[in-house]
């Protein structure tokens, strides 16, 4: 009670204290802002790589025929909810008049693919729409639909980082021209054996839809269109579906190292009994990895980013243990009497120093507390915030062609905000351990003598 | 001299400034360190966009580009603030090498290598024609050849310590190149029949700008090759860009406004030609505006550190604040003292500012001394934490940095000693202010003795 009674006593008296408070809450804010966003970053990467792909990518070193195969009986696991089949190649985009992109020509079955990534929820037209994700051009059977990434149809403006929705819309029912390429082998009459030849491929697309995922890099480069139609085009004298990449999503609660364990038991049987065999690819040259797996390299670098980051704050906010420890000590040295009197009372030294010390930790708390506060409300604000740096200073801070995502992410991170609130009590306590040391050794008779 | 007597006695006896000191010190160290790593990478950004583009650039952000554009460079030749001027060609193009069954789209770039050295500095990039840059095109394997300069990120692997494993001499690569040839009026050239054109060069160099977006995407083509693939090779040929080097002590902003100047009066003199109406699409623009979107993301991250160091420094402050104030009020008799012989309140706020501004000095000298050895030695800090640990600061197989930049920068030095030493003003202010108002009858009556 005594204890309560002084430190509410000096937090009145002595308003120095809520220097301390103010500091402490400024560092505990700007390590959680800091973790947060780089937090909030890793997060939104991964989830975009789950969203685009699905659970796990099965990626042989080479393309492989009679994928649905595959798909049957992956499909029959436990814990595979669905499988999808994608074919990919390099290629560039004629849009309209002199707007060519280089992208990336993504084949897929449009009805699977939605059942195992999230691609409806980016299409502008479609997402609203009931009913299976579809390529088709509505009264133009003959001609192949396909789906345009945002940014390959338009940048987004140069000062609010923002897209044109409407003009992209507009895109939708255009023509537009892709050019990719496959190799094809011929027998060389010259010489004897085969020899390998690039054949150029042009292809028309109608853009049925516009993809808008918020990651710019996804929606810069990729162009969507029907796997049948990319292998026809790449593979005329192929018959036989072929297949790239298997993206497969799991089922929810699935063990993620049994499904992998299973998928790959799956893929060794279809090797073996569809594919003739082949020890290259049932070899650990097919990858089969979790999507988040396989951004583990760019994400480990974002997080090593972060801890030195968060180091550097740290270290400077460690300046608080000084702060607390001259603020602390100035009272100890101030209210000395204060301090004689108690002691005098029969109050122990340890009690004496305990004051002091609790006062600091309390100091902590409060602090803390402010600074969790002000570090979520500008965690959960950030856009806003960003905006108005925007209008006022007339600084885009933000661009997604620098920072990959449209808006900053505004997740909290409270994983990382404890250890900051406990470290911030612990160093705003060990600020105060040599004042209360001080204060402890102090002696009644020395301190309450009359002269 | 008293002032200055006193404000050393208070420093040297006084131990609580010592922690105001370590503090100022603490965070000058922090700081000096970030911000020259942080200074030294966008001052290297900006020397590797500045060598990748020229002084100038007159040019089109459409692929279709623009014509007439020989009158022009004949015009910028004769010119004696000019020393270099190189027309390019930039479109994508599908790459694909031989027998292999990958292909990507890349960014092509048609220069003449000895004009274009002229004008940027691509002449330096270059491995095995770095000294014999007119045969850039030319494979050393075969010099009749059709030959292309690669990004040498699409010609080499990156290790993990920024380097590359190079050969004596490039190995023999076909590279065929596919790309749209469009008309003036920016529709493809050869729509009905064959919408692209390919052509199959051989890899004869690697450039190294050190940029990683250029150096993983960009390939370099023979100028006349690049402007016949993409359909500009007509009877009124075409451009993309002129770049423009201006000789020394040409200012950069005088530079560009003269070659502005005699682009609106090219302009308006090939008004009347068929093709004209490409000219409105070209822009004249400095090196620092043409290069703006990703210099401009760099320069902004640097900001904002130093605001968030700002506000980390704001600490720094309340401790210089509480330890004035404690200062103050125990030398309140000295004060007192000090006003009754005379001292006026001027006298006593400098006092405490001169005391303020040696403890922000001290703190500052601390920290950059600190900082300056730590930076000397940050390269093999780091080399020795990847060997023993396995750790780098920046992965260097993902981002194009070398060497971490350890060279100080004495503006940004003197940027951050001047901010320190406001800091530690700025704490003493109110301390200073109270000393003032203490009454020397106040302070020196004997039961305050």
């Amino acid at each position: 009670m005594l204890k309560l009674f002084l430190w509410l006593r000096y937090l009145r008296k002595r308003k120095i204290v809520f220097l301390s408070i103010a500091a402490v809450a400024l560092s505990v804010s700007l390590l959680i802002v800091v973790a947060s966003l780089f937090t909030g970053f890793i997060h939104s990467y991964e989830h975009i790589a789950v969203e685009f792909v699905g659970d796990v990518v099965l990626q042989p070193p080479r393309k492989f025929v009679r994928y649905p195969h595959f798909i049957e009986r992956l499909e029959k696991l436990d814990a595979v909810d669905a499988a999808a089949a994608t074919l990919t190649g390099h290629g560039v985009l004629y849009i309209g008049k002199g707007n060519v992109r280089a992208v990336i020509i993504q084949g897929i079955d449009a009805v699977r693919t939605a059942r195992v990534a999230g691609l409806k929820n980016s299409l502008l037209r479609q997402k609203d729409i009931s009913g299976e994700l579809s390529f088709a051009v509505p009264d133009k059977p003959d001609e192949i639909g396909g789906y345009v990434g945002i940014a390959a149809i338009k940048e987004p403006d140069e000062e609010t980082d923002e897209y044109d929705f409407a003009e992209a819309e507009q895109m939708i029912g255009e023509q537009v021209v892709v050019t990719t390429g496959s190799v094809t082998e011929e027998q060389d009459t010259s010489a004897d054996g085969v020899r390998t030849k690039f054949k150029r491929r042009t292809i028309k697309l109608t853009v049925t839809d516009v993809v808008f995922t918020g990651f710019y890099d996804l929606d810069k480069n990729c162009v969507f269109m029907p796997i049948e139609k990319l292998r026809e085009t790449l593979y005329p004298n192929l018959e036989e579906p072929l297949a790239e990449t298997i993206e497969i999503k799991l089922r929810p609660g699935a063990d993620i190292e049994s499904a992998l364990a299973q998928i790959r038991g799956v893929w060794e049987g279809f090797v073996d009994d569809v594919l003739g065999g082949d020890p290259y690819l049932k070899s650990s040259a097919t990858e089969i990895e979790t999507a988040i797996e396989m951004q583990g390299r760019y994400i480990a670098e974002v997080r090593k980013q972060m801890g030195l980051l968060l180091l550097i704050f740290g270290v400077v906010s460690g300046s608080v243990v000084v702060l607390v420890f001259c603020i602390f000590y100035m009272i100890v040295t101030t209210k000395r009497k204060d301090v004689a009197i108690i002691k005098s009372c029969g109050t122990s030294s340890a009690s004496v120093a305990w004051i002091f010390v609790g006062f600091g930790a309390c100091v902590g708390i409060v602090g803390s507390g402010i600074g969790v506060v002000l570090g979520f409300v500008i965690t959960k604000n950030i856009n806003v915030i960003e905006g108005w740096i925007r209008v006022i200073f007339g600084l885009k801070l933000w661009k997604s062609s620098v920072y990959m995502f449209s808006k900053i992410p505004t997740e909290v991170n409270w994983f990382w905000a404890m250890p900051i609130v406990l470290s911030a009590i612990a160093a705003a306590a060990v600020g105060t351990l040599i004042p209360a040391i001080v204060a402890a050794i102090t002696k009644p008779v020395e301190i309450l003598r009359y002269e | 001299m008293y002032k200055l007597i006193l404000a050393m006695r208070y420093l040297l006896k006084r131990r609580i400034t010592y922690f105001a000191v370590l503090a100022v010190a603490l965070c000058v160290f922090i700081v000096v360190i970030v911000m020259t790593v942080m200074t030294g990478l966008v001052r290297d950004f900006k020397q590797k966009n500045h060598d990748f583009a020229g002084d100038c650039i007159v040019g089109s952000e459409s692929l279709v580009g623009f014509a007439y554009y020989e009158d022009f460079v004949k015009e910028l030749e004769q010119n004696q603030f000019i020393e270099g001027v190189s027309e390019v060609i930039k479109s994508y193009a599908l790459l694909s090498p031989q027998g292999r069954d990958v292909s990507r789209g890349v960014e092509i770039i048609g220069i003449d290598p000895v004009r274009h050295s002229r004008a940027t500095g691509f002449g330096r990039t270059l491995y095995y024609r770095k000294n014999n840059v007119e045969k850039a095109f030319a494979p050393s394997y075969d010099p009749n050849l059709l030959g292309c300069v690669l990004g040498i990120d699409l010609a080499l692997d990156r290790h993990a310590d920024s380097g590359y494993s190079y050969y004596d001499s490039p190995v023999r690569l076909g590279l065929a190149i596919t790309c749209f040839p469009l008309t003036a009026r920016g529709a493809l050239a050869g729509a009905a029949t064959a919408p692209v054109n390919t052509k199959t060069f051989y890899y004869s160099d690697h450039s190294h700008s050190g940029l990683a977006r250029v150096d993983d995407s960009v390939v370099y083509l023979p100028f006349d090759q690049a402007q016949a693939l993409c359909g500009m090779a007509g009877a009124t040929k075409r451009i993309n860009a002129i770049h423009v080097k201006f000789k020394g002590g040409v200012e950069l902003q005088a530079g560009c406004d003269r070659i502005r100047r005699l682009w609106q009066e090219f302009k308006a003199d090939k008004s009347g030609e068929s093709q004209a109406y490409l000219l409105d699409t070209v822009t004249v623009q400095s090196w620092k505006v043409y290069r703006r979107t990703l210099i401009a993301a760099m320069e902004k991250e640097q900001t904002m550190m130093g605001v968030m160091f700002g506000f980390v420094g704001i600490v720094t402050v309340f401790i210089v604040l509480v330890v004035f104030y404690m200062l103050i009020s125990h030398k309140s008799k000295d004060i007192g003292v000090l006003r009754s012989i005379g001292a006026s309140k001027v006298d006593i706020i400098e006092l405490f500012a001169g005391f303020a501004f040696m403890v922000g000095g001290l703190g500052a000298l601390v920290g950059v001394l600190g900082g300056w050895q730590f930076l000397l030695k940050i390269n093999k800090i780091e080399d020795w934490l990847f060997e023993n640990f396995g750790y780098q600061v920046w992965d260097r197989t993902m981002f194009a940095i070398g060497d971490i930049p350890n060279e100080v920068s004495p503006k940004v030095l003197a940027a951050i000693v001047v901010a320190a030493i406001a800091a530690c003003l700025i704490g003493a202010l109110v301390p200073s202010w109270q000393a003032i108002r203490l009454k020397p009858t106040e302070t020196l009556q004997v039961n305050q003795l």
